[in-house]
């Protein structure tokens, strides 16, 4: 399986932006996903920041079946949140199902409520939010570049390529998780073919356990590749990317802006 | 020529008292080429390590005697200044790639070293042009092919004007066309002559002719250590060392010997024979009756009678989905019957691992049928074939997790549902097979590499599949380590009757044990055959990248002579040329 959000090399409009003004993009999204908002009334003050996310999405070339994987990892937390918040939400009068009397934590939790899903819908509207965000800054920005604009912003270098190693580390933990599945498949290690409750009790142990021996082993490779590169050396590095801001950065940055500020004012007119 | 590396009396000790190094006393100068042979454990790696810094200061030790790399003990200074003066190049490419082009990852090094830009950009440009993979700057260096990936690896070390270049295994892990064109890019670099390469290698093949000197280490003490003429020379010393000689020499010497010839070439080194001239010589003795060929004894390879069909392939694709998918098998027919041993040969890429994943389950088939035992796979889950066909990966820990090996072989037989009583004797029996039954409470990942492999072998036996597929079994595999998981194979197949297949790049394992070679080439099947008629297409397996074992080529030539072309491997070729008048 590869990686399904990594840099996608092309020359889009939004691939050529400065790394900041992606950074300015994610910081926005995430403080508009702290509104309180949980009334399906509030759905459409996220709804033209969920456009815009759509329309960079576009606007990269990014595959359609990218953002089906990215839909595919969160369907089932979706569901989980619609069906936890609707059994056990306090306030919930409508009722959808009822399965009998269970009273926990001053609820009953056999009973679905529509009030309940609409919580779970509106929390699982904000995690989209949010999570239609973050792989389009990684998706759309070389490591390269992301290292340049931390050294712009003048983060100590270790932060740095902590994070930017970290990106690099995700493909190979991937690659390897796939491969210690196969081996243990290859023993009769059914995990296919298990429920989630006995995947819970014993899948994950033989699935595990050789993944993380096998990551002490390669960070310590990664280290030694790293020293014998004069990574531990005093001094900046030498840039060798120099980023400035365009005036289509400063436009994109105006669009997200007003965008912000729609949003904000919907919330406070619905 | 000054002496760039220098080794007075060195020893090193690991923690836990374990000595690696002992009373090493060596040289190199200026644009010398160092190779450094010798079994696993013989202290190859550890010596990489100490020239480089990174003992101590990565791994520790005690140290006694003395080091100079250009001039100054790395023992004395931070690792990024020795890394100014001394490269490494590791076994494995992926974890020394980290940056997303190739023209940041060449980048690097020097940049942390706070060269100028413009001086980085020239030597970005001067190593990728020496490696040459110009062109390539822009592509992430994670989607390139094994041999490039090793090559962008050598440049960014290459970039940081290093004085003393140490490569470790860097070929190891490559497909023959990786490891050619790593090798030519060291030609390359020793032309310049101004470099000093200490290089660890087990392909005796491919470095000879760039050797100045051999070092041969065993337990630790270099045992001998010279020209490649005085060390080649030796190939029994070389053997009792772990280490396979030189196929081109050791023929050459065998044969001068077994005809009172001299072993040395009139104005020529030793190190630069090639087939041709190996075949003229032999050819000459043959023809002035010094030597006589002797009858080879007949093969027990002989290929199976037609037995029932236990796999069958129809018109198979395979496309990996992916931005753009990729179509990896193209129309494939195969049909392998009960007691075969077949290898199946070709570079990454060309769909070897794909058609065994298509086999064992892994992958359900895009379009066409896959049968095991009659029954198409795409009905049955992958545990439940894992009971007709055990597939041995390359790297035993991707597998092994377990407190102890028996306990590691009672978890397939569990998944099974084997009853205790029957689990615990077909464990003693798997330990058994593979002889590890003295170590059935040891913790794996205490056992040496190639014990966990063997460990994985007996995993997957006791689970009694009828079909045994090894991949890649002679993978980091010393030359004494190197046959054993195929001679497992080999009595599975001819004690049980059962079927093995073989997916490797060995062409002299191949050679050894395989009766039908299957050539896969662009998700095809290029060619099917026997060893013999395989290795007689020279023309289609250069299409694909592939030669012949150097003794079958040799062997060939001297057909006239009443060489049998079936001479597959060195130590048949030793044989028929044994005989004396």
């Amino acid at each position: 399986m590869n990686v399904p959000f990594r840099y996608i090399q092309r020359r889009t409009i939004v691939h050529r932006l400065h790394p900041f003004t992606k950074m300015i993009y994610v910081l926005l999204t995430l403080l508009l996903i702290l509104i309180p908002l949980y009334d399906i009334r509030h759905l459409p003050v996220l709804l033209p920041w969920l456009g815009l996310s759509a329309a960079l999405w576009a606007a990269a070339r990014i595959e359609v079946g990218r953002f089906a994987a990215l839909m595919k990892i969160l369907a089932g937390t979706f569901i989980f949140l619609m069906l936890a918040q609707g059994f056990t939400y306090r306030y919930g009068k409508t009722v959808l199902i009822r399965f009998g009397e269970l009273h926990f934590g001053g609820s009953n939790v056999g009973e679905l409520t529509l009030e309940g899903v609409q919580l779970g819908f509106m929390l699982s509207v904000r995690i989209l939010t949010a999570a239609s965000s973050l792989p389009l800054l990684v998706m759309t920005t070389s490591n390269a570049e992301l290292m340049a604009a931390m050294n712009q912003l003048r983060l100590p270098k270790v932060m740095t390529f902590m994070f930017v190693s970290a990106l690099s580390f995700t493909s190979l933990i991937f690659e390897m998780w796939n491969n210690i599945m196969d081996a243990q498949k290859l023993r009769a290690f059914d995990i296919d073919r298990m429920n989630l409750i006995t995947r819970l009790r014993r899948a994950y142990v033989p699935i595990i356990t050789p993944l993380i021996l096998l990551l002490f082993r390669k960070a310590n490779d990664f280290q030694i590749a790293l020293e014998t590169k004069g990574f531990g050396s005093p001094g900046r590095p030498t840039e060798m990317e120099t980023l400035r801001m365009k005036p289509v950065d400063f436009l994109a940055i105006g669009i997200f802006l007003i965008i912000f500020v729609l949003c904000n004012v919907l919330r406070f007119r619905l | 020529m000054d002496v760039k590396v220098k080794l007075h009396g060195v020893t090193f000790t690991y923690e836990g008292d374990i000595v690696a190094l002992r009373d090493l006393n060596l040289s190199a100068r200026r644009g010398e080429f160092v190779v450094v042979l010798g079994a696993n454990g013989a202290g190859k790696s550890t010596l990489c390590y100490l020239l480089s810094g990174i003992i101590p200061h990565i791994y520790g030790g005690r140290r006694t005697g003395e080091v100079q790399v250009a001039g100054r003990d790395p023992w004395d200074e931070p690792i990024h200044v020795t890394a100014q003066r001394c490269g490494v190049l590791l076994q494995d490419p992926e974890v020394q790639l980290f940056m997303p082009t190739v023209r940041a990852e060449v980048a690097f090094g020097p940049a942390n070293l706070q060269v100028p830009r413009e001086e980085i950009e020239r030597r970005v440009a001067e190593a990728l042009a020496l490696v040459r993979l110009e062109g390539l700057e822009d592509r992430n260096p994670r989607d390139l092919s094994g041999g490039q990936k090793q090559r962008a690896a050598l440049a960014a070390v290459l970039a940081m004007h290093p004085q003393v270049l140490v490569l470790d295994e860097p070929t190891s892990q490559l497909d023959p066309l990786g490891r050619w064109e790593v090798v030519q890019a060291l030609h390359r670099l020793k032309a310049t002559r101004d470099i000093t390469i200490i290089m660890t290698t087990h392909e005796t093949d491919e470095v000879m002719d760039l050797a100045d000197q051999v070092w041969v280490l065993e337990e630790g003490r270099c045992i001998l250590a010279g020209t490649p003429e005085e060390v080649f020379t030796q190939p029994e010393r070389l053997e009792a060392a772990g280490v396979k000689p030189p196929t081109l020499a050791h023929v050459w010497i065998h044969v001068a010997r077994k005809s009172g010839a001299s072993i040395h070439r009139d104005g020529q080194r030793l190190r630069d024979l090639d087939v041709d001239q190996v075949a003229r010589q032999a050819a000459a003795l043959l023809r002035q009756g010094r030597i006589m060929p002797r009858p080879l004894p007949d093969s027990t390879r002989s290929p199976s009678p037609a037995r029932p069909a236990v796999i069958e392939v129809q018109d198979l694709v395979y496309r990996y989905p992916g931005y753009p998918p990729v179509t990896a098998l193209k129309g494939i027919n195969l049909t392998i019957r009960e007691g075969e041993f077949v290898g199946i040969i070709g570079q990454n890429g060309s769909g070897k691992s794909t058609l065994v994943k298509c086999i064992v389950g892994l992958l359900r088939p895009t379009a066409g049928h896959v049968r095991v035992l009659g029954e198409d796979v795409r009905r049955l889950s992958v545990g439940q074939l894992a009971r007709r066909v055990g597939l041995v990966l390359q790297n035993p820990d991707y597998q092994l997790f377990t407190i102890s090996a028996r306990e590691e072989i009672l978890f397939g037989l569990r998944n099974l549902g084997i009853p205790r009583e029957e689990a615990e004797i077909r464990i003693q029996e798997a330990l058994r097979w593979v002889g590890l039954e003295t170590e059935a409470e040891t913790f794996p990942f205490r056992l040496s590499f190639g014990d966990r492999r063997k460990l994985t072998v007996a995993a997957i036996l006791a689970m009694d599949p009828q079909i045994l597929i090894l991949d890649e079994p002679t993978t980091a595999q010393d030359h004494r380590g190197r046959y054993q998981l195929a001679e497992l194979a080999r009595r599975f197949r001819e004690e049980k009757g059962r079927t093995v297949i073989m997916i490797t790049h060995d062409m002299e394992l191949v050679a050894r044990y395989a009766e039908r070679v299957i050539v896969m080439w662009d998700g095809q099947i290029l060619m099917d055959g026997t060893p013999e008629e395989v290795f007689s297409q020279t023309e289609l397996l250069h299409r694909s990248f592939l030669r012949p074992p150097i003794a079958h080529e040799i062997a060939r030539q001297l057909a006239s002579f009443g060489i049998p072309r079936r001479v597959l491997t060195t130590q048949d070729l030793l044989t028929v040329l044994g005989g004396l008048p």
